[in-house]
């Protein structure tokens, strides 16, 4: 290893595990001692990682406040240093933390209020793609749509709630005070998604969030509406299910359409 | 000159990159301006007194959606000049080569005038700091980083230009000043030089030398670009946070920087604590009217 990857071995173990190994390579400057110093370096590296979850979790920051927000951000920096060349990507794994490491895991609210913030933000800088309209369906013959399957804006992704971490994101973000955390006795079924430069979220039905799921999965228009015929008035299905996709290429929430012939 | 008043043909800013002189000295920009969200909506909608951009790169280095519309939109009217944080040009991990291709990606839909980075490391090991880490100006660290540069100039098909950065330590083993680091750095390796006006104050306070010294050390042909930033005193050091005005002791060296480098492309540098756009205007105001007093305008023989 050479001498300039050995310091700055040591220089990481110094701001990441406190090793103060570092300390006898670095000088004192005239007015100031080296460990306070290289203490701005530690300082900085915590400060600005919180800052940065802060700011990728503005909601989940309000809803928790300053100090149990910190101390969230501090355990999870502590235990997924970054590996990201871009900061904007840091905290891409906390949901996954709060869901399953306690104390944090016994208030699902919180796990879910933070992945729902992350997917809106995911959203948000999604791919670019061009968008199906109405106008791309027009040329398909009735006969041909059981064939065609749907492709999904790159932003768009599901999420199913356990809580009501809608709720509160709502309240949230129109400044109000958030209901009490508490669990649904039915999972809240959300789609999330970027319209135009906006990321937004809508809640669906049971029958919806099935044929979304499916659809994006590849599944054809036909197929679909036969399984939408199993959860209630069969005759109706495919008003149901075309009601639904007119409602998807309105939003903007389809990049393209394959098939049917 | 305040380009920003003239309309711009947006063909103009391709003009530089389609040169198949990649090693020519960039165009002086003028007097500019670090892009940041909070003055999206105002810049767009009206026509500050900015003449150029400069954008942190990595704000940019995603799939799609507003933040690049949002870009496309600025450097139709504006020439920008992409700015990054983590290229850790000095670190001994093994490059970054996916870090790299998004760079590459994003500059051949940006079309910078030149990108830039800083002579730093931020992490080693897998892992990333998020910081611009100190360096010892040793022989061997000089040979990586030319090897580096040189490496990347090649990857991005251009000569890149680094910064000095803001320092709190010093190392025991340098061998050699940092504006001797720099000058052999720019001499071998053939890229530019951002001289941060803020960061030679920074450093120089807290290592005690003379901020001229740094200043006279710079070869006078390297340097491409100025920035101009706050601070924070914390009375035995001082500590680079960029949330503050320029105080009046940078806009001195400044002055002394005009002086010895003549005209160069300057931005205000704020990241945080960011005020209205027109209070972050009176300051590009300033670099331009301080620019206005010290030199012959450009284009003069001597300017």
């Amino acid at each position: 290893m050479s001498d300039l990857a050995r310091q700055q071995s040591e220089f990481q173990r110094g701001i990441l595990a406190g090793e103060d190994t570092v300390l006898a390579e670095i000088l004192d400057s005239p007015q100031e001692q080296r460990e306070t110093l290289f203490g701005v370096y530690r300082h900085a590296y915590g400060a600005r990682l919180v800052e940065a979850m802060r700011s990728e979790h503005q909601l989940l920051h309000a809803y928790l406040g300053d100090a149990a927000f910190d101390e969230i951000a501090r355990a999870y920096i502590a235990s997924h240093p970054s590996q990201h060349a871009n900061l904007r990507w840091f905290s891409t794994a906390l949901p996954d933390f709060l869901r399953s490491t306690e104390p944090y895991s016994d208030y699902p609210a919180i796990g879910e209020l933070a992945a729902l913030e992350k997917a809106l933000n995911d959203a948000f800088d999604a791919q670019d793609c061009e968008l199906l309209g109405l106008a791309g369906m027009a040329g398909f013959a009735p006969e041909r749509w059981n064939d065609l399957r749907f492709r999904p804006h790159p932003s768009a992704v599901r999420l199913d709630l356990s809580t009501n971490a809608s709720a509160i994101w709502l309240a949230l973000k129109s400044g109000e005070t958030p209901p009490e955390a508490g669990a649904l006795g039915e999972p809240c079924r959300l789609l999330i998604w970027r319209q135009d430069v906006t990321p937004m979220f809508r809640e669906l039905t049971c029958q919806e969030a099935m044929m979304w799921d499916e659809a994006a999965g590849g599944m054809p228009f036909g197929v679909l509406c036969s399984m939408l015929a199993t959860y209630d008035d069969p005759d109706g299905a495919a008003t149901r299910g075309a009601g639904y996709l007119h409602g998807w290429i309105t939003a903007g929430l389809l990049a393209g359409v394959l098939g049917g012939d | 000159m305040n380009v920003s008043t003239k309309i711009r043909d947006p063909r103009s800013s391709l003009a530089p990159h389609a040169q198949p002189d990649g090693d020519a000295r960039p165009a002086f920009l003028g007097f500019g301006l670090g892009l940041r969200t909070q003055h999206y909506d105002e810049i767009l909608g009206g026509n500050p007194p900015i003449d150029w951009f400069e954008v942190i790169s990595e704000n940019y280095m995603v799939p799609g959606g507003q933040p690049l519309a949002v870009l496309d939109r600025i450097r139709e009217r504006y020439p920008v000049v992409m700015h990054g944080v983590s290229l850790s040009i000095a670190s001994t991990a093994p490059p970054d080569f996916e870090y790299l291709r998004q760079l590459r990606d994003l500059a051949r839909r940006v079309e910078p005038k030149w990108i830039s980075d800083h002579l730093c490391w931020t992490g080693v090991h897998g892992k990333n700091l998020h910081d611009l880490l100190p360096i010892p100006f040793t022989k061997e660290a000089l040979e990586h980083v030319v090897g580096r540069v040189q490496l990347v100039q090649d990857f991005l098909g251009r000569p890149i230009v680094l910064e000095n950065v803001s320092t709190y330590v010093q190392f025991c083993n340098s061998e050699m000043t940092e504006w001797e680091f720099l000058s052999e750095l720019s001499r071998r390796s053939g890229c530019w030089l951002l001289f941060d006006v803020n960061n030679v104050y920074v450093s120089a306070f807290n290592h005690g030398y003379d901020p001229l010294a740094f200043l006279q050390g710079i070869p006078r042909d390297r340097v491409v670009q100025f920035h101009m930033a706050g601070h924070s005193h914390m009375g035995t050091h001082i500590i680079d946070t960029h949330d503050h005005p320029v105080c009046e002791d940078v806009w001195d060296l400044y002055a002394a920087a005009l002086c010895r480098f003549g005209h160069v492309s300057t931005m205000i540098e704020r990241d945080d604590n960011i005020p209205p756009l027109d209070e972050l205007i009176v300051e590009v105001e300033r670099t331009r009217e301080i620019a206005a007093k010290v030199l012959p305008p450009p284009g003069r023989p001597g300017g």
